[in-house]
This record gives structure tokens, sequence and C-alpha cells, in this order.
């Protein structure tokens, strides 16, 4: 174990010294499949590996929504539709497209809701490494978090986005190999997919034929909240608008690259769920087969998920192995922050410092203000990590703070990108009012005992249906108020929108490249995939 | 840099180490299973590891 675990070190000071160039976007040269498999990996942090296997236990095979209904149909859209505007645009960030394609103030509203996502985001994964580390090495919750910051600071400190994006691709290649043999012995202990099937409810082993109303199924939500809510809202809102992912994408070598990064990261995207969720039901079968495993008990009652993975892996890997695993799941604990902090820094450097506290300083003032800004990301961090303690689902409260940040911001884009009468004032009112919507929502409803603050309107069955409709009102709300504030605003002369909107855009056409280089064939392939997936599981 | 080569590298060690547990320290099982783990994992790793060293040194071989 601890060898395992210097050597995940040393791997990293290597990374570390040999990564150069551009500190905030890597020169817009790294390689294809590359930029794909961190675009993907990026998004498997803390949330993806903890949070997985306990929604896999807790809510069964329905939890692989969360890939095939939430993240592929958006990341096919992002790479065919989307990413000609934010590659062709020669935009740094997501908010700097904002002010290119409306003004200032949108632009300022979205880099200061993306900086307080990105600090929740990497908190919540420092929250989770702490835990962790208190579980596993007996460590103090302080002594983790804080040691935990303190490698991720150094190595985003002197390494930058490329160090990131190398670090994010490692670690991916590890959690596969990794977590696959946990994921194989683990389903075969509990009678191959057959077995599960036979010793778990119906509704648990099928991803759609309970979903007609939330109370037939485990995760208590009905198919157009799961559709709209997840698998158009929230899933849209995230891979398409989430400087996070999107800065990955736009990090690649060419235009052409630039949008096979998201279709790409489809493949291995859709297989992740075998890896990550089942691992999470084979252990809700084993707790029910008299072998003597169990979930551990968390201080309220009830069995604590979270200790799904963790707990699975004390069973079924012996020393060596063990310490492989752990290393994996630290690695991507550490990565998950990182990729935020990188985020948060690129976004604060150019779109908060630079536009508005400092503009026209010499290029090497920036790098500095970039190093800067990450210690005071993971500080920030920290504190997160100490608003995630309150909350004893990590994947709840991230979708909390993404449909109240991530949910309007796609009816923005939509309409940014795809209308060329939407103007400045109406993408800003909209988005404002979209955000006081979700927390409007957020704060007079009621699930499972908790939200409600300001007063109870309505109750949901979870907090799953909760989180999903958040996003619906959210989006809605922009999409309405956008609309109809852009028709009673001047709209902007078509000349200054050229590289920016659909219409007004050369889309290129990569005809004379082969099949698999070329967007079309490539997603009819990943379609295909996905719905003989989808049917399996039914 | 080419991120193959410290990445093959580092599976390759990883397997190595692994597949000599698996050997020398047969033994070292886990309470739920009766499979060798250390040893086919290992094994699979160094199996990745070499694979990404190889198509490393054809990438450095075609374009100098």
């Amino acid at each position: 174990m601890y060898f395992a675990f210097v050597l995940g070190i040393g791997w990293r000071l290597r990374k570390r010294i040999s990564s150069s160039g551009d500190f905030l976007m890597s020169g817009r040269s790294v390689p294809v499949w590359i930029t794909s498999l961190a675009f993907i990996a990026a998004n498997l942090g803390a949330v993806e590996l903890i949070g997985m296997a306990a929604s896999g236990a807790k809510y069964g095979i329905m939890t692989a929504h969360f890939y095939w209904l939430g993240a592929i149909p958006a990341m096919l859209f992002m790479g065919i539709f989307m990413m000609p505007f934010y590659y062709g645009s020669k935009a740094r960030s997501v908010p700097e497209y904002l002010k290119l394609r409306f003004d200032e103030k949108t632009r300022a509203f979205n880099a200061f809701s993306f900086a307080v996502m990105t600090i929740f985001s990497s908190g919540i994964s420092m929250y989770a490494l702490g835990l962790l580390l208190h579980l596993v090495l007996g460590w103090s919750f302080d002594v983790s978090v804080l040691a935990s910051a303190a490698i991720v600071l150094a190595y985003t400190f002197l390494g930058g986005l490329t160090s990131a994006i190398y670090n994010e691709v490692l670690q991916f290649l590890l959690i596969v190999l990794g977590f696959a043999p946990l994921a194989i012995l683990s389903v075969a202990k509990a009678g191959g997919w057959a077995g599960i099937q036979a010793r778990l409810p119906a509704n648990m082993t099928h991803a759609w034929q309970y979903m007609g109303s939330p109370t037939e199924n485990p995760m208590g939500v009905e198919i157009f909240g799961m559709v709209a809510g997840l698998g158009f809202v929230l899933s849209f809102g995230y891979w398409c608008t989430n400087f996070l992912v999107v800065q990955r994408a736009m990090a690649a070598e060419s235009m052409s690259a630039a949008r096979r990064t998201p279709l790409i990261g489809t493949l291995p995207k859709m297989f992740l769920p075998f890896i990550v969720i089942l691992p999470g039901i084979a252990a809700l079968v084993l707790s029910k087969m008299n072998l003597g495993y169990a979930f551990p008990l968390k201080a309220t009652g009830g069995p604590d998920y979270d200790q799904a993975l963790t707990t699975l892996m004390a069973q079924f890997y012996p020393a060596g192995m063990l310490g492989l695993g752990m290393t994996g799941l630290m690695a991507s604990f550490m990565s998950g922050m990182a990729g935020n902090v990188t985020a948060f820094n690129t976004v604060f450097t150019y779109d908060i410092y630079q536009s508005y506290i400092r503009p026209g300083a010499p290029d090497h003032h920036y790098l500095t203000v970039g190093r800067v800004t990450t210690v005071v990301g993971v500080l920030l961090s920290i504190l997160a990590a100490y608003v995630a303690t309150r909350y004893n689902n990590i994947m709840d409260l991230l979708q909390l703070v993404f449909g109240c940040v991530n949910a309007p911001l796609f009816a923005t884009f939509l309409l940014g990108m795809f209308w060329k009468r939407a103007t400045a004032h109406g993408a800003f009112t909209g988005l404002t009012l979209g955000t006081a919507a979700a927390v409007l929502t957020l704060c007079s409803t009621t699930a499972e005992g908790k939200g409600g603050w300001i007063a109870n309107v309505y109750e949901f069955p979870s907090q799953m249906a909760q989180n999903f409709w958040i996003a619906i009102v959210a989006f809605t709300t922009c999409f309405v108020i956008s609309i109809a504030v852009s028709l009673a605003t001047t709209p902007r002369p078509d000349k200054e929108m050229e590289g920016l909107v659909y219409g007004l855009t050369k889309v290129p056409h990569d005809a004379t490249a082969k099949w698999y280089q070329r967007p079309a064939p490539l997603t009819v392939l990943v379609v295909l995939l996905l719905v003989i997936l989808n049917f399996w599981f039914r | 840099m080419d991120l193959r080569v410290p990445s093959g590298w580092f599976f390759t060690l990883v397997g190595l180490i692994l597949v000599g547990m698996g050997i020398f320290a047969p033994d070292t099982r886990a309470a739920l299973t009766t499979v060798n783990v250390n040893l086919y994992s290992g094994l699979s790793m160094l199996v990745f590891g070499i694979f990404l060293l190889l198509l490393a040194w054809r990438a450095a071989r075609s374009n100098p």
C-alpha cells in the first residue's frame, strides 16, 4: 500500500518537472486522445467514484442514467454543434465567449457564479478525500484535508493546466485498471447479472421500466423529470457550458480535434457505469447474502452507502492491489480538485482580474496572478470542504449547486449560439432571474425533510426529483425571459457576431478526412451503441 | 512530451510489482474471494503498460 502510494507520488514528481508552457491554457496543443480522456476524467473525481457506487447501492441500475441519459447526448451535442463556436471564437474561457457574444455584465455574472461553483466542487472532493483518509488510514479529518490540499496546491502551482490534464489522464487509466477487477470480482461473487437480478427487487435492475410514477422506482423520479431535468437541462448545462470540461476540449490542437474531443470521450464514458456503478449494486446484493459483508452504519442509523466502494475493496483486494486501489482513489480526488482549481484560475485571472481589477498589465503579471489564485482557490476549497460536512450525500449536494448555476446557463448559450436575435440585456435578465428562480424553488420546497427554508409550497418524493425540477424551472425561466427581453431590446448588427452565432459562422466540413475522424459517423456509432445498452438494461 | 511513455512505464512497473507479489506471496488473499487478485490484475497492467510503450515507440520511429 505504502509502496504503491510512493510510486504514485514519484510519478507525479516526474510529470511536474516535464510540464511547461502556457499555465492557463496549455497553448492549445494537446493531442486529441489526451483531451478526450481528460474531458471525461475531469468529471471522474470524488463524486463519480464514491457517489456513483453509493447511488448504485441506493437506487440500482437507474444510476446509469447519469451516464447514458445525463452525459452522452449532451457530449454529442457539444461536439457537433457547440464546439465550432467555442473554438472558432478564439475565446479563452466560457465567460469570455459570453462577453464576445453578449456583453460585459453577462460575463461577470457567469464568471462569478462559476468561480463559486468550482470552489464548491473542489471543496466536496476535498471533503470526500478527508473522509476516506480518516476511514482508511485513521488520520484526523482536519489533517487529511490540509494534507490533500497541500499536494494539489503543489502540482497545480507548478504545472498549470497541462499538468492537471496529464494527471487526469493517468488517473483515469489508473481508475479503470484499478477498479475493473473489483467490478468483475464483486459481480461474479453476487452470482453474475442473473444472480443480482434474482436477489434484488425488479425496480433496482431495470433502468426504464419503473419510471411511470415516482413511487414505483427507488429514485423517486418520474420519466418527465428524469428526461427533461437530468437528460436535458442538467446534463446539457454541465457538459456544454461548464468551463471545467469545456476547457479540456479548448486545449485541443485544432478545430477538428476540439470537435472530436467530446465525441471520442463518449465511448469510454458509456462503459464507465460497469466500473463505477455495478460494484455498488453488487455490494447491496452481497450484504443480503450472509457472507459476513454489511454496509457500515451511519451515526444517525441506516446504512452508509458512501462507504460501499471502500468496504468492498477491503473485502476483495489483498495487500498490494488494495494499495493500488486506494492510490487510484486518492489520485482521482486530487485530480478532481486540481481540475476545479485550474478552471477557477483561468476564469479568475482572465475574466475577473484582467477585466475588472487590473487590465492591460504585461503577461508575466497575469502569470503571477494565476499562481497566487491557485493558493487562494485551494484555501477557499478548504472552507467549502467544511460546509460539505453538513450534508450526508455528496452527490445530492453537487446536483443542488449545479441546479442553481448551470441550469439557466444552458438556455443562455442555446439562444446565444443559435438565435442571432438574442440580445445582451435579454441574456443577462434571463440568466439572473433563472438563477433566482432556482434558489427560490430550492428554498420553498422540501424533499426528504430538507429544504423549505422560506416556505413549504410543495414536497418532492425525493431529493433527486427536487434537483431535477429545480433545473427545469430555472431553465424555463431563463429561456422565456431571455426571449421576451431580447424581442423588446435592439438587436446587435450581424457583422459583430461573425464566428459567434449559427448562420453567421462557417462550420468546417472535413469531408476528406477518414471516417473515424469525422463527427457524423462517430456520432452514429455512439448513438447505436447507446440504444443497445439502454435496451439491454431497460 | 508523449504521455504514453511515462504512463506506459508506470503501468509496467506496477504490473511487475503486483505479478511479483502474486507469485512470491500467493497466500495474500482477500476475505471474499479465492482468486489470486494480485497476479491477474498485475498481468493485465503489465500487458497494458507494454502496449502503451510499444505505441509510443512506433510513434517516435515514424516521426522523429
